[in-house]
């Protein structure tokens, strides 16, 4: 273990505090004086290099960043042509290191060795925290196949699960995997007390959001038409129809949650968000429409029979055309924005520009004599018209009695 | 930057000649009275500077930050300042 040659109290200020933060040594206030570092690096790093050999295991990174450090050499003590070699190593081309310069070269080799370091010591925790990860997936996955097999309609969710881990082109919406991921606290973490409770707090789940189990009651609805139809395609909205339904849908939830390994840390999150979603779902459905209509399974679900109750008219109004086709997914092209879905138009569209026709008419038109001249001067004809015939009446007699 | 400043403009208009420091955009009174007091007392000593460390941005920011303390913008204006003139007139 080579230890340092100088004594702390020799080394600059800067030195001293970019060595402090080097070991992770909190920095005392900004103009306190030197001594205030000397002691720190005494107490901290000198320390530290003297036990590592007792106790490795607990300081076993400043082992391994102690002879970096000592083989590092202060840029202070090289020569010029050193320093300049030096720089050379780090792909830095220096110019001539002169004494108006060198403090300028110096600093930069230290910035780069220390950027060195830096990124040695991310790649070791960079691997740690994969592996932590990876543990964490199997753990829960195994939590996963415990809970899968308790409950009375057990076969369902066997199949069900065989058909997720089956069916490799399971492909879910992102839009909706996210939010339902964020959801899956809040009923995974009481599923495993009771069935009972479990059946509640999915139902409570669903309730409380009532966008998202859209997204996911369609893959669910999916599944059942392509494997598992036969079971539960035609039950009724009722009680065990009920129990199936909430539980492929922890089951799915789950499923994708053990595949994105969440972090149990986004639960008080994930609630916050089902109430936003909530609230907003009210205000935004009309824009929501065509959106959701994608995913819109009338029949398949109760959830959706209820929850999609107030807003079956305007379906209706939208899609007055629709079958019932078998997997009860409708495809509908997209509406136009403009006015779409009951909006009032909010924005009046300028008038398109006339063709040359009805430009030339309205030409005509300006040349022409208005039209109340018109009348007036067709009233005026007529009288004229009529006086004379009166007047002709009135002397009929005379030009023939004259004859 | 977006637009430049009439310091800059000025400076990059003509030969340097015996201009001070200050004349340099981004060095004020203060700036300026810092590099004077360490020998930086012509504007035509500060682009010797500038061109021994080969017009490197990085470290003539960091240069100028050592020697007079010049925040970043400071130091960007009298590097852009000095980088167009060199352009314009080596």
């Amino acid at each position: 273990m080579p230890l340092l040659v100088q004594h702390p109290a020799y080394f600059s200020k800067s030195r001293l505090k970019s060595d402090l933060v080097a070991h992770n040594v909190a920095l005392p206030p900004a103009k306190s004086k030197k001594e205030v570092y000397v002691e720190l690096y005494l107490k901290h790093i000198d320390q530290r290099s003297d036990f590592s050999s007792d106790e490795e295991d607990l300081v076993q990174d400043v082992t391994v960043e102690n002879p970096v450090v000592a083989e590092e050499p202060d840029p202070r003590d090289l020569t010029d042509d050193d320093l300049k070699a030096k720089l050379l190593e780090h792909g830095v081309k220096a110019g001539p290191i002169l004494a108006s310069t060198r403090a300028v070269y110096e600093k930069k080799l230290r910035k780069l060795l220390q950027s060195d370091r830096h990124d040695r010591v991310n790649g070791a925790e960079k691997g740690v925290l994969y592996s932590d990860s990876e543990e964490e997936e199997e753990s829960e996955q195994d939590e996963d196949a415990e809970s899968g097999s308790e409950g009375k309609s057990q076969t369902v969710e066997q199949l069900e699960e065989q058909e997720n881990s089956q069916n490799g082109d399971f492909t879910y919406p992102q839009c909706f995997l996210l939010s339902s991921r964020l959801h899956v606290p809040a009923s995974r973490n009481r599923e495993p007390d009771s069935k009972g409770n479990a059946l509640k707090s999915s139902a409570r789940s669903l309730s409380q959001n009532s966008w998202i189990p859209v997204g996911i009651s369609r893959s669910s609805s999916v599944d059942r038409c392509s494997g598992v139809g036969s079971v539960s395609l035609q039950v009724p909205p009722g009680s065990q129809s009920v129990s199936s339904q909430a539980f492929s849908i922890t089951q799915m939830v789950e499923e994708m949650e053990s595949q994105r390994a969440l972090s149990t840390s986004s639960n008080t999150e994930g609630e916050v968000n089902g109430s936003n979603v909530q609230e907003h779902w009210p205000q935004s459905d009309r824009l929501d429409m065509p959106v959701v209509d994608e995913y819109y399974t009338p029949k398949a679900s109760p959830y959706n029979q209820t929850m999609k109750e107030p807003l079956k008219d305007t379906f209706k109004d939208l899609l007055p055309d629709n079958d019932i086709t078998p997997t009860r997914i409708y495809a509908t092209c997209r509406r136009p924005i403009k006015g779409a879905a009951g909006r009032p138009v909010q924005y009046a569209y300028p008038e398109t520009p006339a063709s040359p026709i009805t430009l030339e008419r309205r030409e005509v038109e300006r040349h022409l004599v208005p039209i109340h001249i018109q009348i007036v001067v067709f009233l005026i004809v007529a009288c004229l018209l009529y006086l004379i015939y009166d007047y002709a009446e009135d002397n009929s007699l005379g030009p023939f009695v004259s004859l | 930057m977006s637009s430049t400043s009439q310091k800059h403009r000025d400076f990059v208009a003509e030969p340097m000649g015996e201009k001070s420091v200050m004349a340099l955009a981004g060095i004020g009174e203060v700036l300026g009275k810092r590099l004077e007091d360490k020998g930086f007392d012509k504007a035509y000593v500060v682009l010797g500077q500038f061109l021994v460390l080969k017009k490197d941005e990085e470290l003539f920011r960091d240069w100028l930050k050592d020697t007079c303390g010049a925040n970043s913008k400071q130091q960007g204006d009298c590097c852009g300042c000095l980088k167009e003139w060199c352009d314009a007139f080596l």
